[in-house]
């Protein structure tokens, strides 16, 4: 150290832990010189290279079995084919290289010494493997259009099925159709601009889904509203893509610095019931899918032959989400597709004009720092998630994002919040008759009881939906006017459509009656009374 | 002001600064060239140029690429001292983060520099060595030397 500067001497006092432990020599073979630090282990690229491939396998390949491995390690024999969600970003990148190698192209690089020629995993392990894109640049201003060069990028690759979707085919009843969805005539729309969610008749039945959906997207109440939504509108074209598909796995290049973004931001979000799907889900659709004649063929041939016998219908069907590179931090996969020269077509930053960044994007600020200083907090945050186990009890699946719904939020909810704004009419809201009629009307507004889409959501949801932000956000499209009744996307207008047509089941399935009644001044006082404080 | 390269040591030396005592043979070369390379979407800022050649000088101001000293203190963020008598060290990575900055970088400089270092989430490799095992900014860089970039930034 040279004399003199006082500032740098102070800093020196306070150095920071040295980002390696011991030796530069690779920690794996001991022998050759260190290339890249992992959470303070030093590796050798070759031995790095090999990690990653056995990181990638010891993760996905326990869940490709419909159910678990005993103590002896069976033949991997999926339910169904293989689908790859890609979103041109670093994780996805690496991982439908990984998928390739290991899966199709059948590298022999990838494969465990120990096995053997004849270890299960030589083979084949998925008959089909399709890669889905979702182009989101229509959901937010000025940003480019990627389709093609995602297009071209899976050229890269031999025996890969590519399914290129858009957004807004979220509100297209004939993307819907495509993927075997219910057909259903698209009539209610939610007041998205009332916190009380009422549903009500749509005025204009036929608007083109890009429309629906930036209107949809306008009329969220805050940014983060926004790119959660359209996170969740991504997961759902995927899943549906999967069940179409016959994927029994969707598979997400989600890297263990990512995770811990997404269970961070989620909790600060509300999703905390559902902080293990963040991880890894099992997703059944509701209602259960379609009749066998509206199922493509292409997905008859992919059923598992031991449930042949027993589920020829697909009711049953379902779609397991998973995270294989759950276990890898962002740095390694840098690294990794760096020295494997796999290219990144790159993903751009969701935003526009005026909107502050979310609560995702300021978790990610956060985690991609904290993950610089102190590399092991991020693995220790994903470990720590992943040992939570939320309390309550499951009440069928959340009508927009399909994850598992937690019984009685919303009564819990309703309990203690206090609406600021008063009823309009609270003499009809008292007296009026207590009709139980689900039918929703152009004059229910006069009613007391209306139908809401509130007993429908999980909490995350509702919250996404109705939680105002303390300042005036900036539309990302100031032309599409908020609209009173929103469209909302297909499989919840789907389901909507099948519970007003069957009233019994929708109780049945939901325990929940589908209406919400606004409450009198005095009597919401009368209830928090005993909260209150003497003043 | 050294080059070219006939100078003598012993003029090279002389027409240092006193209060600078060289410790090594670095300093006989006036510049050194080093190839630095762009990776996982960093290039879009750079021109979209994957990959440049750059030529530095062999001894830089202390003060420039020091990436502990606060901003307004060393004038860190301000770019090169050029004055004639600042105390110089051989040039090193920190440096060449700050001529990326002044020199090639198109938009958007906090997208690759933050706090005197680069961003938070980007890989630094030196002759393909991650720069944690080399001492991050403080290397100090020789000819030839390879440097890479790589964001990891772009998501899952
Ligand atoms: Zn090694
Ligand atoms: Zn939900």
């Amino acid at each position: 150290m040279s004399c003199g500067n006082p500032v740098a001497d102070a800093d020196a006092l306070m150095q920071r832990r040295k980002k390696y432990d011991k030796t530069k020599n690779c920690v794996k073979c001991k022998v050759a010189q260190g290339n890249l630090v992992i959470r303070h282990a030093v590796y050798c690229k070759e031995c790095f290279l090999h990690l990653v491939v056995h990181k990638f396998r010891r993760t996905l390949e326990p869940t490709v079995n419909p159910k678990p491995d005993g103590p002896r390690r069976t033949a991997l024999k999926p339910a169904g084919n293989l689908l790859v969600g890609f979103s041109g970003g670093l994780g996805s990148s690496v991982l439908l290289e990984l998928v390739h190698r290991c899966y199709i192209a059948l590298d022999k690089s990838t494969m465990l010494a120990d096995g053997g020629s004849h270890h299960p995993r030589h083979e084949r392990v998925w008959k089909r493997v399709s890669v889905c894109y979702v182009e989101v640049c229509d959901a937010f201003p000025g940003m480019k259009d990627r389709t093609e060069e995602i297009a071209r990028h899976i050229k890269r690759y031999d025996g890969l099925d590519f399914v290129s979707l858009r957004i807004q085919d979220a509100f297209d009843l004939s993307w819907w159709k495509r993927v075997g969805g219910k057909p259903f005539s698209s009539e209610l729309g939610v007041t998205l601009a009332d916190e009380d969610l009422f549903l009500e008749s749509l005025a204009s039945k036929s608007s083109d889904p890009l429309t629906s959906l930036r209107t949809y997207l306008s009329s969220l109440p805050t940014p983060t509203a926004i790119t959660t939504s359209v996170q969740t509108l991504t997961r759902l074209l995927l899943l549906h893509t999967a069940l179409h598909t016959g994927s029994s796995h969707l598979v997400f290049g989600t890297s263990l610095t990512s995770l811990a973004v997404s269970l961070i931001s989620g909790v600060a979000q509300g999703s905390g019931f559902n902080i293990r799907e963040e991880t890894q889900e099992d997703w059944t659709p509701e209602p259960p899918e379609v009749s066998a004649s509206e199922v493509p063929e292409e997905s008859t041939n992919a059923r598992d032959s031991q449930h042949e016998g027993k589920k020829a219908r697909k009711g049953k069907r379902t779609v397991r989400v998973v995270r294989p590179l759950r276990d890898l931090g962002m740095k390694e996969c840098a690294a990794w597709a760096w020295w494997s020269d796999v290219p990144v077509v790159g993903k751009e930053k969701w935003g526009w004009a005026g909107a502050r960044p979310g609560i995702g994007t300021l978790t990610k600020d956060f985690i991609v720092g904290l993950e610089k200083e102190y590399p092991s907090t991020v693995s220790t945050i994903v470990r720590t998630c992943g040992k939570l186990a939320p309390k309550g009890e499951v009440s069928g699946s959340c009508i927009l994002c399909a994850r598992p719904a937690q019984r009685g939020v919303q009564e819990w909810k309703a309990r203690i919040s206090i609406r600021s704004r008063p009823p309009v009419d609270p003499i009809a809201a008292l007296n009026g008759p207590s009709d139980p009629v689900v039918e929703p009307s152009p004059v229910a507004s006069a009613k007391p009881l209306r139908p809401s889409l509130t007993p429908y959501l999980c909490y995350a949801c509702h919250t996404t939906l109705t939680s105002k932000s303390a300042r005036p956000v900036p539309s990302p499209w100031p032309a599409d006017a908020r609209s009173a009744i929103v469209t909302l996307p297909v499989w919840t207008e789907a389901r909507l459509s099948s519970a007003k047509g069957d009233n019994d089941r929708t109780s049945h399935v939901h325990g929940e009656i589908l209406q919400t009644r606004r409450v009198r001044e005095e009597e919401m006082k009368e209830i928090v009374d005993e909260f209150l404080l003497d003043d | 002001m050294l080059s070219p390269a006939t100078h003598t040591l012993a003029q090279i030396l002389d027409s240092r600064p006193s209060t600078i005592h060289p410790t090594s043979l670095d300093i006989v070369m006036s510049t050194i060239t080093v190839k630095v390379e762009f990776g996982g979407g960093l290039e879009l800022l750079f021109s979209n140029q994957r990959s440049h050649r750059v030529a530095l000088p062999a001894r830089v101001p202390v003060s420039y690429s020091n990436p502990f000293s606060p901003p307004s203190a060393a004038g860190a963020e301000q770019g090169i001292q050029n004055s004639e008598d600042a105390p110089k060290k051989p040039v090193d990575l920190s440096y060449l983060i700050f001529w990326l900055r002044d020199n090639l970088l198109k938009e958007r400089a906090e997208l690759f520099i933050e706090n005197g270092t680069v961003r938070p989430g980007i890989l630094v490799l030196v002759n393909d060595a991650d720069w944690e095992l080399e001492g991050e900014g403080e290397y100090q860089l020789k000819d030839g030397d390879e440097i890479v970039f790589i964001s990891t930034l772009h998501g899952g």
